[in-house]
């Protein structure tokens, strides 16, 4: 049997070499997807191990037996709890709120541990082969059945709201592990509950948390992101706009020169598109550099930008705040003749994440527009862009993608007319060695 | 003081011609005595005009201007060069100061603002002189040193020409004209560029917030500190740590 257990283990560390190599993001999700990935094979050690000791009673030291048994069972409840946490999370990101039961399943993972680590070892002597049996083997089958019923009564509470590929990846995990579960109960000499939680990590991984599919999902953001690019190759672009620049300043024309001068800033910083991530001064150097020339063009246009100083390293997606400014433009302000204002501010919301605001004195929302709007920005994934919205619904779903899903973009009118955009985002920096 | 010899080196007439015409070399003691627009001919004229500056672009015909650096470094080791280079490749800039460069700037060049750059050559040629030197007459320590030593060592606090006539009884003028006539930059541009060195320093060396550097370096304000280091480096503090430490992985 200890010959299943070293190959289920070779299967998980192959998948969690794949799983750690893929660029992905940093969201809840993940990370207890990458904990699933690094507790299980740990557990499947302890199981071979436990295989072989159980059934070498006379030669393996008593202590040393019951250790690995506690240690088994204990990281068994774990990889069981991290189960349904990743389920509930997944629930919870397609329904948008928490309907899981956070509190009572950390008490009773505390409780089990405690059972796992305190509870007499029994072991009973078959000529099948040897087991452990009694209270302490209880703890690990009611945990078992607490987290499945739990996930099971999630799942069907909310079947409705679950996309169907998740439905079904969330299902025969459940099935998978209540089958072999039932059949290790039954058969205890069997020794199989390694091959469930190895069976239902495989299901998650082959379904949600597949590379490719990570893949895709960056490939995705980044072809959405060259498409609002221009097809002129920039750095020509912005080569001759400074040849044109210097002439203009060698014929005196100041003004002229200035204007160029924030024309190729604002080519240069634009073309930027190999980060995804940028700090907050650089999108706010090419949102003035934008709103100064828009200034020039109407001058009964004002723009302001204050930003809290120490908030200019905090690392946000490229290209996110000038669509959202040419947004107030083209649809608030463009209606009353260019004659307002921008103003863009950032503060710190709380200690992990910043909001950035776009406030325009235009014409508003027309009816029925906003709640429009609104609900594309809500279900952005389901939408398909078309010219108008392009811009922000590009924006929101590289936030929702880069950021995490609790972030994003949202829409507030003004009480003296206008509208506020505003952007959530978490607090991120880079980090220096 | 003798006028600097400057030697522009760009492929772009245009470039070379706005630096000719837009900066005023005149008045920060400077003459442009010649011009190359590729690799070869800036070594011919490096070597026939033996320029105590060169202003020279990366991105050139025929050898890079880099190379360049590298090949005359060797026969005129006390030539200052400045680079230029485009946003794109700001990683040759990386390079070029870890070859020692004395500075370098960003297209699109703001002449206006280029020069705290030849400011900045100044104050480290004369740096270079004066170790040099003080290996000669040692003991004998000028007025001019003194005042150095004691504005880098009190950086963090208020300095101004009249701080430094008290604690020196000296005349505030004096020691104005003094400046202009040791170094030949005004003592605000020395100040300053001793401030920006040491904020480089610290940006690249320590994990201080940037507010904490402007403490250090004598900016009671972080966003005024902010838009001096802009102004002479082309970018912000926090870009200049990104760009330097991205390097070293």
């Amino acid at each position: 049997m200890m010959r299943m257990e070293i190959a289920l283990i070779l299967v998980l560390v192959f998948v969690a070499f794949i799983y750690f190599g893929v660029g992905k993001r940093n969201t809840p999700l993940h990370k207890t997807f990458s904990a699933l990935l690094l507790i299980t094979p740990l557990h499947l050690a302890f199981d071979a191990a436990t295989v072989y000791t159980v059934n070498h009673l006379e030669t393996v030291p008593p202590f040393l037996n019951e250790i690995l048994h506690r240690l088994f069972i204990g990281t068994m409840v774990l990889v069981v709890y991290l189960f349904y946490r990743y389920i509930s999370i997944l629930v919870n990101e397609e329904t948008k709120k928490d309907c899981t039961f956070h509190f009572v399943s950390k008490i009773y993972l505390c409780l089990a541990e405690l059972g796992a680590m305190l509870l007499p070892v029994h072991y009973a002597v078959t000529e099948k082969g040897n087991y452990s049996d009694g209270i302490h083997v209880s703890v690990c089958y009611i945990s078992v059945a607490f987290y499945l019923l739990v996930c099971l009564w999630v799942l069907l509470k909310n079947r409705r709201q679950i996309d169907r590929k998740k439905k079904a990846a969330i299902g025969v995990a459940l099935i998978i592990e209540g089958i072999v579960s039932i059949l290790q109960a039954f058969n205890p000499t069997w020794l199989i509950s390694g091959m469930g939680i190895t069976l239902m990590t495989l299901a998650f991984y082959l379904t949600l948390e597949n590379p490719d599919i990570l893949r895709a999902e960056l490939t995705e953001q980044k072809m959405s992101m060259l498409y609002l690019k221009s097809q002129v190759n920039p750095h020509f672009l912005y080569n001759t706009l400074d040849t044109i620049r210097i002439q203009a300043q060698l014929g005196g024309d100041k003004t002229t020169a200035d204007l160029l001068m924030r024309l190729s800033d604002f080519f240069r910083l634009s073309i930027k598109t190999d980060k995804q991530m940028t700090m907050l001064e650089e999108e706010t150097e090419l949102s003035d550099a934008y709103m100064e020339l828009m200034c020039f063009r109407y001058p009964n246009l004002k723009y302001n930008c204050d930003i809290d100083p120490d908030l200019s390293d905090v690392l946000v997606p490229n290209f996110i705040l000038q669509p959202i400014i040419e947004n107030s433009l083209l649809h608030g302000l463009k209606n009353k003749g260019y004659r307002g204002e921008v103003t863009v501010s950032a503060k710190k919301t709380n200690q992990n994440s910043i909001e950035i605001q776009v406030a325009d004195t235009g014409s508003g929302f027309k009816q029925g527009v906003k709640n429009k709007i609104d609900e594309m920005l809500i279900n952005c994934d389901k939408h398909k862009a078309n010219i108008d919205s392009i811009g922000i619904l590009n924006v929101q779903k590289r936030i929702k993608l880069l950021c995490g899903k609790e972030f994003g973009l949202s829409y507030t009118e003004n009480t003296d007319g206008g509208v506020t955009a505003h952007i959530l985002l978490p607090i991120v920096r880079e980090e220096f060695e | 003081m003798r006028k600097l010899k400057v030697l522009l080196v760009d492929d772009e007439i245009m470039i070379r011609e706005g630096f000719k015409c837009l900066f005023d070399w005149e008045s920060h003691g400077c003459e442009v005595v010649g011009e190359a627009s590729d690799g070869m001919e800036a070594l011919a004229q490096i070597d026939t005009l033996l320029p105590d500056i060169v202003i020279m672009d990366i991105n050139i015909p025929i050898m890079n201007g880099l190379k360049v650096i590298e090949i005359s470094r060797t026969k005129h080791p006390e030539i200052a060069y400045v680079i230029v280079s485009g946003y794109d490749d700001f990683s040759y800039c990386k390079k070029a100061l870890q070859l020692h460069i004395s500075d370098y700037i960003l297209k699109p060049v703001n002449y206006e603002e280029f020069g705290s750059c030849i400011d900045n050559l100044k104050i480290s040629m004369y740096e270079s002189k004066t170790i040099k030197n003080s290996d000669l007459d040692e003991g004998e320590e000028r007025v001019i040193s003194s005042i150095m030593r004691y504005m880098q060592e009190h950086l963090s606090e208020e300095i101004s020409l009249s701080v430094l006539g008290e604690v020196f009884h000296l005349n505030p003028q004096y020691i104005s004209q003094l400046f202009k006539n040791e170094i030949g930059v005004g003592f605000l541009a020395y100040l300053t560029n001793i401030r920006i060195e040491k904020a480089k320093k610290l940006l690249l060396s320590t994990s201080l917030s940037v507010t904490e550097i402007a403490e250090h370096t004598g900016y009671g304000d972080y966003r005024v500190f902010t838009k001096v280091f802009k102004k002479t480096e082309g970018i912000t503090p926090s870009q200049f740590r990104r760009e330097f430490l991205d390097s070293r992985i």
